[in-house]
């Protein structure tokens, strides 16, 4: 349910709805660069009305969805 | 008098901060554009709590109103030179390269004020959503470490974003880009490269000359490659890292090698074969040294006179 959510959500922000996203991909991949990552996650907690730290260790999105997913269980 | 409700906020008779500048801006130059009514900021590098601590205390012996640090969130010490900001007590705190997340709670809690750097609106709402007092919107005409937006677009985009007060710096250098930035929504305004030929500024002679003789063509981004590019003068250094960072064959460890300490170097020896010169594109602008007092004295009459004269186009 949050993968799906946030997946939706990249592929706005991309403009891209058939971007391919795994829990395994990675913001480098996706090539989203620093700041494109801090919009992205400030859209995700919007979404999610929740807020999650934002450190170096958010690389991949299954790390954005552990972390969602703490935050709001 | 050029009043902003940042001046009350830190305390400070105008609202010009110099920026922190990694081997350049120590206790005296800090402590300076403190004494001349500015905010001075000491920057703390790489260096440890110890060299933070005796800094700050050569500051405190210098001047009583307040003074601000610079810290580099990428710092390997950076855990303890939280910590030592907090035991000083220093009223403000400006951060650069990195997110300060957990750091800007722990010193929001023992109230020293958090002024971020920030290259886009996104890391601007963030930073205020995190408890920052006010964000610096640093466009990358700017010397040092820069990112991609310059300052006209950048300033007034982050002032929509955000309701804490916006600082402008990168490529301001006299009174006429102090106003340009205040009718842009910015309520202060932080300068690097002027502050670089200053008197009290501590750094080789050979750096205050170039500053002196640049144009302003002379500065070129270096190090976009690495994924943090460096604004600097094109030095016969900065023009064979260039030339090493457009060959494919360069790795990028050689050319990570290539720049590490070469910033000192320039500070220091005033090697221009071996140094970095940062710089930003105002340079060209600047063509006197002078003292700190000088240079505040004169920007902020500046600053009137350029205020005052806009009315002449409202018709
Ligand atoms: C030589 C030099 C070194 C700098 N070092 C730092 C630094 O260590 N940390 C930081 O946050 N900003 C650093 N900056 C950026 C300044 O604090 C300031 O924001 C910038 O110089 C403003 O733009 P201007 O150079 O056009 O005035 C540096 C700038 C220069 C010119």
């Amino acid at each position: 349910m949050v993968f799906e959510k946030i997946v939706e959500i990249l592929r706005n922000y991309k403009e891209e709805p058939e971007l391919e996203v795994t829990m395994t991909s990675s913001f480098e991949e996706l090539e989203l660069d620093s700041l494109d990552t801090v919009e992205l996650v400030m859209e995700i907690e919007e979404a999610f009305d929740t807020s999650i730290e934002m450190d170096g260790t958010l690389l991949t999105i299954g790390d954005v969805v552990g972390l969602i997913e703490k935050a709001i269980a | 008098m050029i009043k902003t409700p940042l001046c009350e906020l830190l305390d400070i008779e105008f609202p010009i901060l110099q920026g922190g500048m990694a081997w350049i801006s120590d206790a005296q130059l800090a402590a300076a554009v403190s004494n001349a009514g500015g905010l001075g900021i000491i920057s703390s590098m790489n260096a440890d709590e110890n060299w933070l601590r005796q800094e700050i205390q050569t500051a405190k012996s210098l001047t009583t109103k307040p003074f601000g640090v610079n810290v580099m969130l990428m710092n390997p010490h950076v855990d303890k030179i939280a910590q030592v900001l907090i035991d000083e007590k220093v009223p403000v705190v400006t951060t650069g390269a990195g997110n300060p997340g957990k750091l800007m709670k722990l010193w929001i809690d023992a109230g020293i004020k958090v002024i971020p750097v920030v290259p886009s609106s996104g890391l601007a709402r963030y930073s205020e959503r995190a408890g920052a007092t006010a964000v610096i919107a640093e466009g990358g005409e700017s010397g040092g470490h820069v990112g991609d937006l310059a300052t006209m677009p950048l300033v007034p985009q982050v002032c929509d974003a955000v309701s804490i007060p916006v600082i402008a710096a990168g490529g301001i250098g006299d009174g006429r880009g102090i106003a340009a930035a205040l009718m842009l929504g910015a309520v202060g305004v932080q300068l690097g490269t002027r502050f670089l030929v200053a008197s009290e500024t501590n750094i080789h002679e050979n750096y205050k000359d170039k500053i002196i003789k640049a144009k302003d063509i002379d500065t070129t981004l270096s190090g976009r490659s690495l994924g943090h590019p460096v604004r600097c003068l094109k030095t016969t250094f900065a023009k064979e890292f260039l030339k090493a960072e457009n060959d494919p064959l360069t790795p990028k460890d050689t050319l990570e090698e290539f720049g590490r300490g070469a910033l000192r170097i320039a500070a220091q020896e005033g090697d221009s074969k071996k140094g970095c010169f940062m710089a930003g594109q105002i340079a060209g602008l600047i063509h006197e040294k002078e003292s700190v007092n000088e240079i505040i004295i004169k920007l902020v009459k500046e600053t009137e006179t350029a205020l005052n004269g806009g009315i002449q186009w409202v018709k």
